[in-house]
């Protein structure tokens, strides 16, 4: 059988407008793999993870997620924009987390993760709230099955988010910076679920400013710097033998803030 | 349906009179308005319950009832209590009525946007209530009032169509007169359509650069 | 003056007149309100085609009287071959004209949800037609609820000139009582009065739900 990554990202270019925000991104994650992303401010790493969820359009470059082109289909070695169901198909295995949750108001916990099942996967709802309620079980959220977002701590909304991409059952999850908008007492739980995660065997993409959770769940680092990936490695090669000049910079700023 | 270019020549002038009556009525109208409003706003500030009580009174009844009743009040039943009025002036002083109860909400809102501490600066100063009005409390309100007031003075340029009904030769009522004299119906509508928007625009275009003149950012 | 002769006299003529106006009004924000929702996702949709088209729509039903638009109504429709009885005619119109201005206010609902939302669901797989219906009308529809009532509120006052077309409801009730009894004030104001009262249980509603759904959050 021929192998595939689950998510493989080649020669990946966005601009925005005059702005080149990625500059030749090349990715490939392995099934059960967690690969974090790293980097300062503004260096395009959200604006990778939305290309390889295909949330923002990119400009060259390919997305396959297990072998299928995302976002474009090629017709005479031309492309073209893919169909809508086409690109629902095609990450149809991709959970994504969000910085800032983005929960639906005006439904309760539950209901947020019932939504896609009832709708996409067209279960009853018996069915939907039975693997809802199993899934905020397995993030710790199943006393607040019927609480609304408004009346959740961050950390709880955070996790409430994740549920609502597990119970898709997803073979890849995306991450963008899920614990930068918590407190830092809610950091830790959230964090938890997805080293709980990783454990079981997810494939997971972060985009992190933990250093601390990428050091010890990454099998691979990744630290981006103006739209190109500067290094990568095994988290010890990343944090303890850091090659280049501006990862250096980074990691002391990154200490010096911590201190 | 076809488009007779010529008797919009013949007609032109008659419109354009009736246009011109629209913008008179509804220019003394609206200063009625921002007068009556601002009358029965400040009046509503005073710490008097049965001034309060009046003013809601009167808000209420502004915004709760159809102008068209408010005209036919005036004008039919205006001679009961001897107060029979030329059609035009019974248009301005009803618009203006109508209008005032809305500016009185939008004045007040503003007033109330300007924080109390202020107010007191102002007293504790020995400032006169009638400059706090004139020189602290209208200037701030102005980036706040700026838009619902152009808001406000667009919706009584449209209600001033029905003038007409109470026989004050305004641009609808001219343009009836037109249907009338020569059965054409697709160029008097369209002309009218036309003439109010191109006014209603012009409106919203001076409230636009008024805004950017006199309101700041806060 | 003689309240007491023209509403014992009359009251049947002046209830029914208030039954058509409320009819009317009804019908027409409903109608209204679906076309509006339609109209609003077209004024902030990305393509040209069906945004610009929505906006000279939204520009003409916002920008003339609605005297004039109910008249084009009226006198148009028969132009090109469609008969219509006054009532039909002047629901298309109050119809029409609500849709501009509800699509503009549900305009503003739907730009105040942030865009995080849909895109969460499109993570999801959840189509554009359940995002619209399932996510986004109803948050919408409770953060537009009280400039929903006032539009209400401002259609059941523009109803009173469809009497001009000649439909029977509560103002040309009162016209008509005019016509038989000589009293213009008393029957105006009787008229003004019911107006009135339905406004203020509108309003009364409307922040009775209001309290209700802010509660609910
Ligand atoms: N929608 C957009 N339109 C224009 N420019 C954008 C847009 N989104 C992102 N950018 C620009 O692209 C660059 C990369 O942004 P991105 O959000 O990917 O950075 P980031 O690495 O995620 O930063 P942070 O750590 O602050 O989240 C920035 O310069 C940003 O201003
Ligand atoms: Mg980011």
């Amino acid at each position: 059988m021929e192998h595939k990554p689950v998510v493989l990202v080649e020669g990946l270019h966005k601009r925005f407008g005059a702005a080149h925000v990625l500059r030749g991104i090349d990715l490939a994650v392995e099934s059960s793999r967690v690969v974090c992303v790293i980097g300062p401010s503004g260096s395009g790493k959200s604006t990778l993870l939305r290309c390889m969820a295909f949330l923002d359009r990119y400009d060259e470059g390919r997305v396959f997620i297990e072998g299928r082109l995302l976002g474009y289909r090629e017709v005479d070695g031309r492309r073209v924009p893919d169909s809508d169901r086409n690109i629902d198909s095609v990450r149809s295995v991709i959970g994504m987390v969000f910085q800032h949750y983005n929960l639906w108001p005006h439904k309760t916990a539950l209901g947020n993760v019932t939504e896609a099942l009832r709708v996409v996967k067209r279960l009853s709802r018996r069915e939907a709230e039975a693997i809802g309620m199993e899934t905020l079980a397995k993030v710790g959220m199943e006393e607040k099955a019927n609480a609304y977002p408004a009346r959740l701590s961050g950390g709880q909304q955070q996790r409430n988010a994740i549920a609502r991409a597990l119970a898709m059952r997803p073979h890849v999850m995306y991450f963008d910076e899920p614990t930068s908008a918590l407190d830092p007492e809610l950091v830790g739980e959230v964090l938890e679920v997805m080293q709980e995660l990783a454990g079981e065997g997810m494939t997971m993409v972060v985009v992190t400013h933990e250093m601390g959770f990428a050091a010890h769940v990454a099998d691979e680092v990744v630290f981006m710097d103006e739209g190109e990936v500067i290094e990568r490695g095994s988290p010890d090669d990343v944090f303890k033998r850091p090659r280049s000049e501006r990862l250096r910079e980074f990691l002391d700023t990154w200490r010096a803030r911590t201190i | 349906m076809s488009f007779d270019i010529d008797i919009m020549f013949r007609y032109g002038p008659l419109l354009l009179s009736g246009l011109w009556t629209t913008v008179h009525v509804c220019a003394l109208a609206s200063l009625l308005a921002v007068a009556a409003g601002l009358g029965v706003s400040v009046l509503y500030g005073l710490p008097m319950r049965p001034v309060k009580l009046l003013c809601r009174a009167y808000i209420e009844v502004m915004r709760g009832t159809p102008i068209l009743t408010l005209l036919f009040i005036l004008y039919y039943g205006g001679p009961s209590f001897g107060l029979t009025l030329d059609a035009e002036l019974v248009g301005i002083i009803g618009l203006g009525l109508y209008g005032g109860g809305y500016f009185a909400e939008i004045f007040r809102a503003g007033f109330e946007s300007i924080p109390a501490g202020q107010l007191e600066a102002a007293r504790m100063l020995g400032i006169p209530r009638r400059l706090v009005v004139a020189r602290i409390q209208i200037p701030q309100m102005l980036t706040l009032i700026i838009p619902p007031s152009t808001n406000q003075v667009i919706i009584l340029v449209k209600e001033s169509a029905l003038l007409s009904i109470i026989t004050v030769a305004e641009l609808t009522k001219n343009t009836t007169q037109m249907v009338n004299e020569t059965f054409a119906v697709v160029e008097p509508y369209v002309a009218v359509a036309l003439l109010y928007w191109l006014l209603i625009e012009g409106i919203a275009l001076t409230g636009g650069a008024l805004e950017r003149r006199f309101g700041y950012a806060s | 003056m003689d309240f007491s002769g023209v509403i014992s006299n009359h009251y049947g003529a002046f209830l029914a007149g208030a039954g058509m106006t409320v009819t009317v009004s009804v019908v027409s924000i409903a109608a209204g309100m679906f076309l509006g929702l339609w109209l609003s996702f077209g004024l902030i949709s990305r393509n040209r085609p069906i945004r610009l088209p929505s906006a000279a729509y939204r520009s003409f039903w916002r920008g003339t009287p609605i005297l004039v638009q109910l008249l084009i109504i009226f006198y148009l429709l028969p132009e090109i071959g469609l008969d219509v009885p006054p009532v039909a005619a002047a629901m298309i119109a109050l119809t029409m004209n609500t849709a501009a201005f509800q699509a503009e206010i549900f305009r503003g609902g739907l730009l105040s949800i942030r865009p995080g939302q849909v895109e969460a669901a499109r993570m999801l797989g959840i189509g554009m037609p359940a995002i619209r219906v399932r996510i986004l009308i109803p948050q919408m529809m409770r953060l537009v609820l009280p400039a929903l009532v006032n539009e209400t509120i401002s259609i059941l006052k523009n109803s009173s000139l469809i009497s001009v077309i000649a439909v029977t409801e509560l103002m040309r009730t009162s016209q008509q009582v005019v016509s038989v009894t000589y009293r213009p004030l008393e029957a105006y104001t009787v008229a003004a009065l019911i107006y009135l009262a339905m406004n203020l249980v509108l309003a009364r509603a409307g922040a009775w739900f209001e309290r209700r759904y802010a509660a609910a959050r």
